[in-house]
């Protein structure tokens, strides 16, 4: 049985490229954008469904860093590799109001696009995003479509119209039969993502991107007033090598430093 | 109607952070204290101290029937903030109820100021390399899940109690339950951490580390392939921002790269040693004391100076 499913990537911050402006904040402009590290793991698996049972694979992004006519690019670039992986289509909303939004906007205007689009019978994101870790979206999502969800699913197995799926929390793993359609957040463990070959790359470029604003969705967000401010954790660090003539030479420097340092006792 | 205050935790060990936000929330803003959990001891802890009304859940149940429950004892009441753990479980629970009450969610907030107009919070984001300061007027409705600290606040109030004796219905069907394997040892607490990683070849080698740990008194840490992907350790030994942060006076990475979600875990450390035989290796950069070498060779020559100087 072939199923439509929706997968949600967001163009997150490269975490390895954050600038820092002189007074210790990041300066989120300048900083690239890249695909949320668990979030291609849930394309990855969206295409593993598609691939064992048929169907379809839309993938969803919003774009939430600003300055939005600068990330366009980079957020096309995100689209097509996703279309690489394997996705068949690419839907992506770009508009300044909903630059530097909350979860809680996210999950409306993806739950409006979702609507807009048709209905799908699963819909996959990552655990969390790598930038600001908030952990919320899958289950406001399904909250806002009214269907069941169950986050971080580390393997997902699809039973007629239900999915068996298991769940990695701190303490416990448990395993879970929940009706279709439902909303699954997948762990990193859940699978390792593909990378595209070159023939995938080029017929990447032919499949739909289709972009959205927020009028074309029809949405007028509320926004709450809040105000945020990243704030660098800059701690010093010495970056001393320790060199020497012989692996013996360097050990006994090392040891030396460390009770120079109080940090250990011998 | 005044207006309330729900603290929630599925696990009720967990509920004193909540509830310690939550104190200081009530201590300046004066607002009714609601708190719903599991049924358990905890409630001869918690009870008259702050608490006006405590809703004691008599099964455990799955998130959705908390969810239900919580939906149920916050419709038609006036509620201002609605505060869980950071726990996977209440992380999610609450996001439902977020979304549910179409309200703004902050997750794993460490730290919350109350100003004339705003509350500011703050959590960790970027992977660990930046903090969040969120200010949001006090008046607005908001819902929090707060990661583990315990506030010096006590208040007395005399607490009513009320039980929950039957859950609603799922709509997931429970199948099975495995507990993981841990290793009991909170590595967070640990002076000395010693952190292995993909440098290690084959689980065998982690004695290298081991026999160096006990040594210097280090508990082993990991990296998260050595905890997810081999599960050459159990996961509660996996440091980084999916894992447990560590705060130690001394750091030792061992052939570990340094992916920024490690790093994140390890920031807090006084002072960081970092082994591995690529000099190019992003750990480095975050480091005090670099050694570039092969760690098969550099660890028992280590080793052996460390037990010299200890018979001197």
């Amino acid at each position: 049985m072939p199923f439509n499913i929706a997968v949600f990537v967001k163009p997150a911050l490269n975490l390895n490229l954050l600038k820092i402006d002189s007074e210790g904040r990041v300066n989120i402009e300048e900083t690239p954008l890249a695909i949320s590290e668990y979030d291609k793991n849930a394309v990855e698996e969206a295409i593993r469904i598609k691939e064992k049972y048929g169907g379809k694979v839309s993938a969803f992004s919003i774009l939430t860093w600003g300055p939005v006519q600068k990330r366009i690019s980079d957020a096309e670039k995100i689209a097509r590799e996703i279309l690489s992986m394997g996705a068949d289509e690419f839907h992506l909303v770009i508009d300044d109001n909903v630059v530097n939004v909350t979860t809680r906007e996210t999950a409306i205007v993806a739950c409006s696009l979702i609507k807009k689009i048709g209905s799908f019978d699963i819909y996959l994101a990552g655990e969390y995003s790598q930038d600001t870790t908030s952990s919320q979206f899958a289950s406001r999502l399904a909250t806002l479509l009214g269907i069941p969800v169950v986050t971080f699913v580390n393997k997902i197995e699809i039973q007629g119209e239900e999915a068996i799926v298991q769940r990695s929390t701190e303490y416990e793993i448990v395993t879970l039969r929940v009706k279709l359609p439902c909303v699954l957040s997948v762990t990193g463990e859940i699978n390792q993502p593909r990378i595209p070959t070159l023939r995938q790359i080029l017929q990447a470029k032919n499949k739909p991107l289709i972009k959205y604003d927020l009028k074309s969705l029809g949405i007028d967000l509320d926004r709450k007033n809040i105000k945020h401010e990243y704030l660098a954790l800059q701690v010093k660090r010495k970056r001393i090598f320790i060199e020497g003539k012989s692996l013996e030479e360097i050990a006994d420097k090392l040891i030396d430093k460390l009770l120079e340092e109080g940090v250990i006792k011998i | 109607m005044n207006s309330s205050i729900i603290v929630f935790s599925e696990e009720p060990k967990r509920i004193i952070y909540p509830l310690s936000f939550a104190y200081l929330l009530k201590s300046k803003l004066g607002e009714n204290l609601v708190a719903i959990t599991l049924d358990s001891e905890i409630k001869d802890e918690i009870i008259n101290k702050g608490i006006d009304e405590l809703v004691l859940i008599k099964k455990r149940a799955l998130l959705d029937q908390y969810t239900t429950i919580l939906k149920d004892e916050i419709t038609n009441k006036n509620i201002k903030y609605i505060i869980g753990s950071s726990s996977n479980n209440d992380n999610d629970i609450i996001s439902r109820i977020a979304a549910y009450l179409n309200i703004p969610l902050f997750t794993d907030v460490y730290q919350i100021e109350i100003n004339n107009e705003n509350l500011i919070l703050t959590r960790k984001v970027f992977g660990g390399k930046a903090v969040s300061k969120i200010s949001i007027n006090k008046e607005e409705q908001i819902a929090l899940t707060v990661s583990a600290k315990k506030l010096d606040i006590e208040l007395k109030s005399k607490t009513k109690i009320r039980y929950i004796e039957e859950l609603p219905v799922s709509n997931v069907t429970f199948e099975k339950v495995e507990k993981k394997a841990l290793s009991g040892v909170d590595i967070s607490q640990a002076e000395i951490v010693i952190g292995v990683g993909r440098g290690f070849k084959q689980k065998e080698d982690l004695k290298l580390a081991e026999e160096l740990a006990s040594l210097i008194n280090a508990q082993i840490g990991c990296s998260r392939p050595v905890a997810a992907d081999y599960k050459w350790l159990p996961e509660d030994r996996w440091i980084g921002i999916s894992g447990k942060i560590i705060k130690p006076n001394l750091y030792f990475a061992i052939g570990i790269s340094g992916a920024p979600q490690h790093i994140g875990g390890i920031q807090d450390s006084k002072i960081i040693v970092a082994l591995d035989k690529e000099k190019s290796a992003s750990i480095f950069n975050y480091a005090d004391y670099c050694i570039v070498a092969d760690l098969y060779q550099f660890l028992p020559v280590l080793i052996n100076k460390i037990k010299e100087r200890k018979t001197k």
